[in-house]
């Protein structure tokens, strides 16, 4: 089984504003997602083409994944200008068919041949941003081995879609979300930035604290990813995102009880009201591990800050 | 949706402003009555229409060929088809569509189709059901039968069609077709209600992706038109939205802010979206208000 990625936060950013590219290394996201796509002025798109390749190698110094969000209409083009030594993930806006996964794997395959980069590196985040999409899930997310993780269904695309005010006081996307949750789930790749609904009405990008509720509700619901468009976002989603301690202390006490049980031959207990069983021991197992890839995370975003730091 | 058995009804039907009137020969006709009611549906699609509503008759799954041959002339703008359970239903409903057009002078294809879905296996056929004919412009979800197949009692506390209901918009709007519905509870027990609680409720099916909704009763007419149109002060905002963005375009930024707010291309996207809509509604209404005014000269 390969590693879990750990993506608790990630900025999208235009990768033609020097001033966010030069400052986001400092950010402690996860992810880096330099964008091609909607904030890119039309007539500026060629030109940001050509600022990818050394872009990559300066959102990584602090330690962040690096991903391009490309855009629907210039595949060709855009991959031309982003398949480079260090990109983890090309992501691909308005997914609705399988077809349009084989073609992006067909040319980042021959451009990982060309460009020295180990086959089957790059993965392909499909977005899944409208209707067709949704209706299309399981062949788009079972069309390419370079999709890691699945989902989506809300944000702007899928509101005009589906022609819905994007901020409104409840879930409008809850059954495209749930299906593409369940695609994921049913061919065994990781959720992609699904989450538990917290309403945001006024359309803010930059709410520290409803970015926290957000990604403790989702990680409790199951989700493990998120990302953002502010830098402010950062900081909650890694938090919420990562157990507490009092979550580990209390999974550990949980798998010792559990080892305690089996030792005695029982496979279930109940105390003070609290069933201790095999589901709880693998929910704690997955806790600890989960925690554990956070720390690791944290340690090697660390490390490559202070490796720029000490460079700089 | 205007009862056949009630004379009174379906001669007013036409002063109450809605987009289309559903004559029904289904649930609200008892089976005796069928018979003579299928023989005044030709003069009463022209008496329906006089407003410019769109008519439409809704069949008795039973009766398909019959309801069809009763239903089907000039003046009728399509069908709704209950409880459809497969894409072989509406296949069938389509080719009986077309022969009658053949005979009765209506240009081939023109009839369009309203499915509904009130059983399990027509909301799990969905993609089948709206991609069997052209003719399928509409869906939406009969919930009371629904609620009867799956054993379910109704009650304004807990919300059992959430999947289904967003598995309809969904599938409808993939497929093309417009997905109709309201939101819950009156999606389930439709009732009477202050207008302002029609407004909300109807905004809230906008806002799942409906596209209009089945009136039961006129007081939800108004109420209902005003909830899928947009409002004259997002028309105003989102003109401004466009305004704005295309200035910073041309600046070279595809990012503005306006009132505290990001202005970028999906949101620009959007406001074309408001703007599209906004401008077929009032494009409808026009349209309805000179008919209305043609009819009532007439009458005088």
């Amino acid at each position: 089984m390969p590693k879990r990625h750990v993506r608790r936060s990630g900025l999208t950013m235009p990768v033609n504003n020097p001033r966010f590219l030069n400052a986001v290394w400092t950010r402690g996201c996860d992810f880096v997602n330099l964008d091609l796509e909607d904030s890119v002025p039309e007539s500026q798109k060629p030109h940001a083409r050509t600022l990818i390749k050394l872009a990559i190698p300066t959102a990584a110094k602090g330690g962040a994944e690096v991903f391009v969000r490309i855009n629907h209409d210039y595949v060709e083009a855009d991959l031309e200008g982003v398949v480079w030594p260090g990109l983890a993930r090309v992501n691909y806006p308005k997914a609705e068919t399988a077809e349009e996964m084989r073609k992006l794997d067909v040319i980042i395959t021959r451009l990982e041949r060309e460009r020295g980069i180990r086959p089957g590196t790059v993965e392909i985040g499909a977005n899944i941003e409208t209707a067709r999409g949704v209706a299309n899930a399981l062949e788009i997310a079972s069309a390419s081995p370079r999709i890691k993780d699945f989902g989506g269904g809300g944000g702007y695309d899928m509101s005009r879609d589906l022609g819905v005010e994007m901020f409104v006081g409840f879930d409008q996307f809850v059954y495209g979300k749930g299906e593409l949750e369940l695609t994921a789930r049913a061919l065994g790749v990781a959720v992609h930035r699904a989450g538990a609904f917290v309403p945001n009405t006024t359309g803010s990008v930059s709410d520290a604290d409803r970015a926290f509720r957000e990604a403790e509700a989702s990680r409790k619901c199951g989700f493990r990813e998120g990302g953002g468009l502010h830098p402010n976002v950062i900081e909650p989603q890694n938090r919420g995102f990562t157990p507490t301690e009092a979550e580990v202390t209390d999974a550990k006490r949980v798998l010792e009880r559990y080892q305690a049980l089996q030792r005695a031959g029982k496979g279930f207990e109940e105390l003070d009201g609290r069933i201790t069983d095999v589901y709880e021991a693998r929910r704690a197992e997955e806790l600890l591990e989960w925690a554990e890839l956070c720390a690791e995370r944290n340690a090697e975003k660390a490390e490559a800050v202070a490796r720029t730091k000490a460079a700089e | 949706m205007v009862p056949m058995t009630v004379q009174r009804f379906v001669e007013k039907a036409w002063r109450h402003n809605a987009d289309a009137i559903t004559l029904d020969l289904e649930d609200g006709v008892p089976p005796a009555h069928k018979g003579a009611v299928r023989s005044s549906l030709k003069e009463a699609i022209v008496l329906a229409g006089r407003g410019g509503a769109e008519v439409f008759v809704r069949i008795n799954k039973p009766f398909l060929a019959a309801d069809l041959a009763a239903a089907a002339w000039p003046g009728l703008t399509g069908v709704m088809l209950p409880k459809v359970e497969s894409g072989a239903e509406v296949a069938e409903a389509a080719t009986l569509m077309t022969d009658l057009e053949r005979q009765r002078g209506i240009e081939v294809g023109a009839l369009e189709l309203i499915v509904l879905l009130e059983s399990a296996l027509g909301v799990w056929n969905i993609r089948d059901i709206v991609t069997a004919s052209p003719r399928v412009t509409q869906v939406g979800l009969g919930e009371s039968d629904l609620c009867r197949k799956l054993g379910i009692t109704a009650t304004d506390a807990e919300d059992p069609f959430v999947y289904a209901r967003g598995r309809v918009v969904i599938e409808g709007i993939a497929a093309g077709v417009q997905p109709i519905g309201m939101a819950f509870p009156l999606s389930l027990t439709p009732r009477l209600l202050p207008e302002k609680d029609l407004l909300h409720l109807a905004t809230m099916a906008r806002n799942l992706g409906f596209k209009g909704s089945i009136c039961p009763h006129p007081s939800w007419i108004e109420p209902v038109n005003a909830a899928f149109s947009p409002t004259a002060e997002q028309v105003v905002y989102y003109a401004k939205v466009r305004e704005v963005f295309a200035e910073g375009v041309a600046r070279g930024t595809a990012a503005v802010p306006l009132d505290g707010k990001m202005i970028d291309v999906p949101v620009d996207e959007w406001a074309k979206v408001v703007l599209h809509v906004a401008a077929l509604c009032q494009a409808r209404d026009e349209m309805k208000q000179q008919a209305l005014q043609r009819a009532a000269a007439f009458q005088r």
